[in-house]
């Protein structure tokens, strides 16, 4: 592979170079939007459908979570290993999740302080969380997920707490899933 | 000075020059991911890779994933630095 490159040889070699890396390390196609989208929405429909149905403990739902979160740490793992590449926005785009992950487990742990109106107060970190994504990796469709969610969370505090689940399972359909399909799509 | 500078001879190689543009971008990289993308063999690439380390325009680190030997590469300043004057240059020629 040693052989003498005129300029324009260069110029097109640096471009060439510079896209294969980018596309390597641009994104999961949407994996982990897709993923958390499908559970949360399912999860809140669920947990607005037990409740309708005067179930006792309609918050069983959410131990389907346990396995997503192995499976989304699985994946994440797995990823950087194989594509054998690192950059500052994956690493960035992962500490910005791993934080609000952390802020939704404790407002989940103050949820009798809250008068159980954590709902809303995780709308608002999932659309922080989806419209800082969707701007760093400029698209316009998640930044508007994110913008969806944020007025699902505002609409939500105007309701019973049940209501909420409905809405919420609606605006992570719209917010995560929407998005999350136009990412797979490419 | 010339607005003809002379090219980076380090940089000036289709190797060599395919390496330092994937690690211009990137936080680090793997010898197998550089391998792949660059379509090189492993021999030609450590060769290119151990000139430019002693450049000073990368590092490279060794390590172990599980049993296997890992090799990660990264950029340095000094890297980023002659690739911006490499570019630099090698659009005057071209206008």
């Amino acid at each position: 592979m040693e052989k003498e490159l005129t300029s324009k040889e260069s110029l097109e070699l640096i471009t060439q170079m510079i896209t294969k890396a980018k596309k390597t390390a641009g994104g999961d196609g949407g994996f982990q939007m897709l993923l958390w989208g499908w559970a949360i929405s399912i999860c809140n429909f669920g947990h607005y459908i037990l409740t309708k149905l005067d179930f006792d403990a309609p918050y069983v739902v959410w131990l389907g979570l346990i396995p997503v979160i192995g499976i989304s740490i699985w994946h994440g793992v797995t990823k950087s290993k194989k594509t054998g590449v690192k950059t500052h926005l994956d690493s960035v785009l992962s500490q910005l999740w791993i934080m609000i992950f952390v802020g939704i487990v404790i407002v989940l742990s103050f949820m009798s302080n809250l008068n159980m109106y954590q709902n809303p107060i995780i709308l608002i970190l999932a659309s922080i969380g989806i419209f800082t994504t969707g701007a760093m990796v400029k698209v316009n469709l998640i930044k508007f997920g994110g913008i969806f969610l944020m007025a699902a969370a505002l609409f939500s505090f105007f309701l019973p707490i049940t209501e909420q689940y409905l809405v919420a399972g609606i605006a992570i359909v719209i917010g995560y899933l929407v998005p999350g399909y136009s990412l797979k799509r490419g | 000075m010339s607005p003809f500078s002379p090219l980076d001879p380090l940089l000036h190689s289709q190797l060599r020059l395919a390496v330092m543009s994937l690690l211009i971008g990137v936080d680090e990289a793997e010898f197998t991911f550089l391998k792949e993308q660059t379509q090189s063999t492993a021999g030609n690439l450590s060769v290119q890779l151990d000139k430019l380390e002693k450049a000073g325009y990368i590092e490279i680190t060794k390590s172990f994933r599980g049993k296997r030997p890992l090799t990660t590469c990264k950029i340095t300043q000094k890297g980023v630095t002659a690739f911006e004057s490499y570019v630099e240059n090698l659009k005057k020629y071209i206008e």
